[in-house]
């Protein structure tokens, strides 16, 4: 093998650039075009404190058992009591809806002011350890991309509540928002036709069930530092492999459009293919060296874990 | 507001010629480049509370810079209009194209043939002349891992040359003297 430093000349006889030169100068005028146009818009509000990730892989969970990935459902991490009741329901000139939801009692309320701004929605407050009894309209399936977004925490109020958008522009007729929210849970269910009333019933205790796998990727867990998200599974299996770990693949099940959130498919121990897509990896609560990859048979636009970057979630 | 501004413009004066020339070294068409430097900074911009100050901004650029590429390669950051004065600018860089000579266009080929994860690595150090440390902040990885992956990347990359046969009559045909940071 050639020597570190042989390695790194013929690296830097590549550059296309010069190593140490500036590509261009900001005295150019495309450069100076290119930063004027950019601050001419508003710089982004400060960043919102990190998701728990917890919070979000619940309501991952609870949106496979309930409603198959055609709905949203928001884990009791994200919410929590004690603060002052309030929603607040905006529109801006585009027809999109900015929802922030802090108080789960007022239902009717909150129906009254999406139903104002053209939001079709139906509301219902529903009880811990309540649902309501399905099915209550036909679910829609074809969800058009960017009709809603995956419901965030509000920026500054962390577990305080949650926020999202809806563009009301790509409501077909007869289709409604279906909404149940709760302290411990939120569902959000596109439908079509007409709905019927939300009938309270238990709900099964085998969701709350502690899960068998967590995250694996992140500080003190088994693969902390390492990345495979959008990577492929002939990228990352090698590496843990090399490692000794005993693989498993979860295949995801995206919903059209791939909204965010994904049901959970078979788990399988035999291999798939190796241009499968890597979203995350989990590791076993109870078998040490056991790791679940979540993988997809293609790439989507985003990563469906995350509804996004993981980056814009998880930062450590 | 305005102080974000400033702040702005002044990281942007001093970052400019770096990002244009890390785009640069990365993208196979100035189109590409000119896309990946406008998004790098607009991301920084609408990021501007995340964005560092002094010698740590440019190392969130790089980083930023990174996935921004990623992104482009995946199909998902669509033409701006505002990258589009910006072309003929970053054309210029791409006039006398390294690989236009014969020996490097096989080294070009062995270096395309590893990993992102690995080139990335190995380019942080020769083209943008980065330590260990800085590399592990760009990357959001630790320094004793950046050692050991880039230990690696070199190796796989010896190992590559040597496969494809890549012979050097010498050194010094390769590698002219002015090119020696």
């Amino acid at each position: 093998m050639k020597n570190t430093d042989d390695i790194d000349t013929i690296t830097r006889s590549l550059a296309r650039v010069e190593p140490g030169r500036p590509g261009g100068q900001a005295s150019d005028a495309g450069a100076r075009t290119l930063l004027a146009s950019i601050t001419a818009t508003e710089p982004g509000p400060p960043a919102a404190p990190p998701r728990p990730y917890r919070a979000r892989r619940l309501f991952l969970g609870l949106a496979v058992a309930a409603t198959l990935a055609v709905g949203i459902v928001v884990g009791q991490g994200l919410l929590r009591t004690g603060v002052p009741p309030s929603y607040a329901v905006t529109k801006d000139s585009d027809g999109v809806v900015y929802v922030k939801l802090r108080d789960f009692r007022d239902a009717a309320g909150l129906t009254r002011q999406l139903q104002e701004l053209n939001v079709p929605a139906v509301v219902d407050y529903v009880p811990p350890g309540k649902m309501c009894r399905e099915p209550r309209g036909t679910h829609v399936e074809d969800i058009p991309p960017g009709l809603y977004s995956v419901p965030e925490n509000i920026p500054g109020e962390e577990g305080r509540g949650w926020q999202m958008r809806i563009d009301t522009r790509l409501f077909k007729p007869g289709q409604t928002f279906v909404w149940t929210i709760g302290e411990q849970t939120t569902t959000t269910i596109l439908m079509t036709g007409p709905i019927g009333p939300c009938v309270l019933e238990d709900r099964p205790v085998q969701k709350e069930v502690k899960p068998d796998y967590r995250l694996a990727t992140v500080k003190g867990r088994s693969l902390a530092g390492l990345r495979v998200d959008e990577k492929t599974v002939g990228e990352v299996l090698p590496e843990l492999r090399k490692r000794g770990l005993k693989v498993t693949f979860l295949i995801m099940e995206i919903a059209p459009g791939n909204p965010g959130g994904f049901g959970e498919g078979p788990t399988r121990t035999t291999p798939v293919g190796d241009d499968w897509v890597v979203w995350e990896a989990e590791e076993s609560i109870r078998e040490r060296g056991v790791i679940r990859l979540l993988v997809t048979d293609k790439r989507y636009d985003r990563n469906p874990v995350y509804g996004g970057p993981r980056d814009n979630v998880i930062k450590e | 507001m305005d102080e974000e501004r400033a702040r702005f413009e002044s990281v942007y004066q001093e970052t400019y010629g770096l990002i244009t020339a890390y785009a640069a070294r990365r993208c196979d068409s100035p189109q590409d480049a000119a896309d990946v430097v406008a998004e790098t900074f607009a991301v920084a911009w609408r990021r501007i509370h995340d964005l560092p100050d002094g010698e740590e901004a440019t190392l969130w650029l790089y980083g930023t810079a990174r996935k921004v590429l990623a992104n482009h390669y995946r199909g998902e950051v669509r033409r701006q209009a505002r990258s589009v004065e910006l072309d003929t600018e970053m054309a210029d860089l791409y006039g006398a194209s390294p690989d236009s000579r014969v020996e490097l266009s096989a080294i070009t080929h062995v270096f395309r043939s590893l990993s992102d994860d690995d080139r990335e690595l190995l380019a942080l150090v020769a083209w943008e002349g980065l330590d260990r440390q800085e590399i592990a902040t760009v990357l959001g990885l630790s320094r004793n891992a950046v050692r050991i992956r880039l230990h690696r990347a070199r190796r796989r990359f010896a190992r590559a040359l040597a496969e494809a046969d890549v012979r050097f009559t010498s050194e010094s045909r390769l590698i002219p003297a002015e090119r020696q940071l």
